[in-house]
C-alpha cells in the first residue's frame, strides 16, 4: 500500500498509470494546482539534467595519465618525509661522524704531544736561569751561556775576570 | 647535515683547545706521559734518593806529560779541552752530595776558592741550584769574595761547567754533574 507522498512522486515523474493513475487523479483536492506543480516539476528535472549533465573527457587516457603521475609523485615526497622524520642520526651517519670525531682526537693528540716532547726536551739541559759576577772581580767581566751539543754541556762562559796569582791553584 | 657536521667538529676542537691549556682529567689524558713522567721525577727526588751531584773546583792547565784526567770528567774531557784549550785537568777541591730530598746545601773547597751550593728542591727534568763561587784570601779585607752567583736548573743528563778567573798560567773552572 502507497503512501500519498509516494504515489505523488509517481505521478510527478509520470509513473502512475491505469486504474491506479485515474484513482489518485481523482482524489487529488486541487486538481489545476497539482498540474501546475507538475509541470514545474518536469521543468525544474530538465533545466537540472541540460545544466548538471557531465561534460565527457576528450582525451581519457592523457587525464588517466596525468592522475598516475601525480599520486606516484606525491607517494614520493611522503617516503621522504618520513624518512627525514626518522632523524638524522642513522646508523651510518652515527659512524662516519664518531670515526670523524676520532680522528680530529687522534690529530690532536699527536700535535699536543709534539708540543709536549717539544717542551720536555728542556729538561734534558740545564739552564743557567741568571748569573752575575760581582764588581770587584772584575769591572767589565761579562757572562755567557751555552751548550755545547757534544758532550750535552752547559757552559757559563766568563770573560774579563780578574786574573789570580798561581798559589790560589793550591788544594 | 653538513651544519651538524661542523658544530660537532667545533664543539669538539674546542673541548681539546681547553683541555690543552687547562690542568685537569681532560689534561691529563692529553698528556699521559707527561703526567707519568712528572710523577717518576717526585719519585725519583723525594722517595728514592740516589743521585749524586759531584761539585768540583778543576784547575784546567797546559802541561808537557799531562795527568790522565780524573775519572769524574772523563765523560765531558773532548768538551773540556777544546773549548779551554788545556791538556790537563786537575781537582783542586770536590764534593760527592747525595740528594735526598733535593734542598741540600754543600760546598767544595779549596784552599782560595769555595763553592756554595744550594739546592732549592727538584726541578722538572732536574733540580733548582744557587751557586756561588767565593775567593778566600786572608790577606784582603773581606776575606771572603763573591766572585760569581748563578741560579741554575741543573739537569741529569747535562753537566754544567763555568769558566772562573784565570789562575796563573792556567784556568779555573767550576764543574757540577748529576749521577
Amino acid at each position: 500500500m502507497k503512501t500519498f507522498e509516494e504515489k505523488w512522486t509517481a505521478w510527478l515523474d509520470g509513473e502512475l498509470s491505469g486504474s491506479e493513475l485515474a484513482a489518485f487523479e481523482a482524489s487529488l483536492p486541487d486538481r489545476v494546482a497539482a498540474e501546475a506543480e507538475k509541470q514545474a516539476a518536469q521543468k525544474l528535472r530538465l533545466l537540472l539534467k541540460r545544466e548538471l549533465s557531465i561534460s565527457k573527457l576528450a582525451n581519457e587516457e592523457f587525464f588517466s595519465h596525468q592522475l598516475r603521475e601525480r599520486i606516484g609523485h606525491e607517494g614520493n615526497s611522503n617516503t621522504g618525509r618520513e624518512s627525514r622524520s626518522s632523524g638524522w642520526w642513522t646508523v651510518p651517519r652515527l659512524l662516519w661522524s664518531g670515526a670523524f670525531a676520532m680522528a680530529v682526537f687522534l690529530v690532536c693528540t699527536v700535535w699536543v704531544m709534539q708540543d709536549n716532547d717539544f717542551a720536555d726536551q728542556s729538561p734534558l739541559t740545564t739552564k743557567v736561569l741568571n748569573a752575575k759576577l760581582d764588581p770587584t772581580a772584575g769591572t767589565d767581566a761579562t757572562v755567557t751561556v751555552f751548550e755545547d751539543t757534544e758532550d750535552n754541556v752547559t757552559v757559563l762562559w766568563t770573560e774579563g775576570l780578574k786574573s789570580l796569582p798561581s798559589e790560589y791553584a793550591a788544594k | 647535515m653538513f651544519r651538524r657536521l661542523v658544530l660537532l667538529t667545533t664543539c669538539f676542537a674546542l673541548v681539546i683547545s681547553a683541555g690543552s691549556t687547562n690542568a685537569g682529567l681532560l689534561y691529563d689524558l692529553l698528556h699521559p706521559l707527561r703526567s707519568h713522567r712528572k710523577s717518576a721525577s717526585r719519585h725519583a727526588s723525594s722517595e728514592h734518593p740516589g743521585e749524586i751531584v759531584w761539585s768540583g773546583l778543576v784547575m784546567a792547565d797546559n802541561a808537557e806529560k799531562p795527568a790522565a784526567i780524573p775519572q769524574e770528567l772523563a765523560p765531558i774531557e773532548t768538551t773540556l779541552k777544546e773549548l779551554f784549550g788545556y791538556n790537563q785537568f786537575e781537582i783542586i777541591g770536590q764534593s760527592r752530595t747525595a740528594l735526598h730530598k733535593g734542598d741540600e746545601n754543600w760546598d767544595a773547597a779549596s784552599k782560595h776558592f769555595k763553592l756554595f751550593v744550594d739546592a732549592q728542591g727538584p726541578a722538572e727534568g732536574g733540580y733548582a741550584v744557587n751557586l756561588k763561587l767565593v775567593q778566600h784570601d786572608d790577606a784582603q779585607a773581606p776575606p771572603d769574595q763573591v766572585v760569581l752567583e748563578t741560579d741554575t736548573k741543573l739537569s741529569k743528563r747535562s753537566p754544567l761547567v763555568i769558566k772562573g778567573p784565570q789562575v796563573g798560567g792556567g784556568q779555573l773552572l767550576l764543574v757540577l754533574v748529576v749521577r
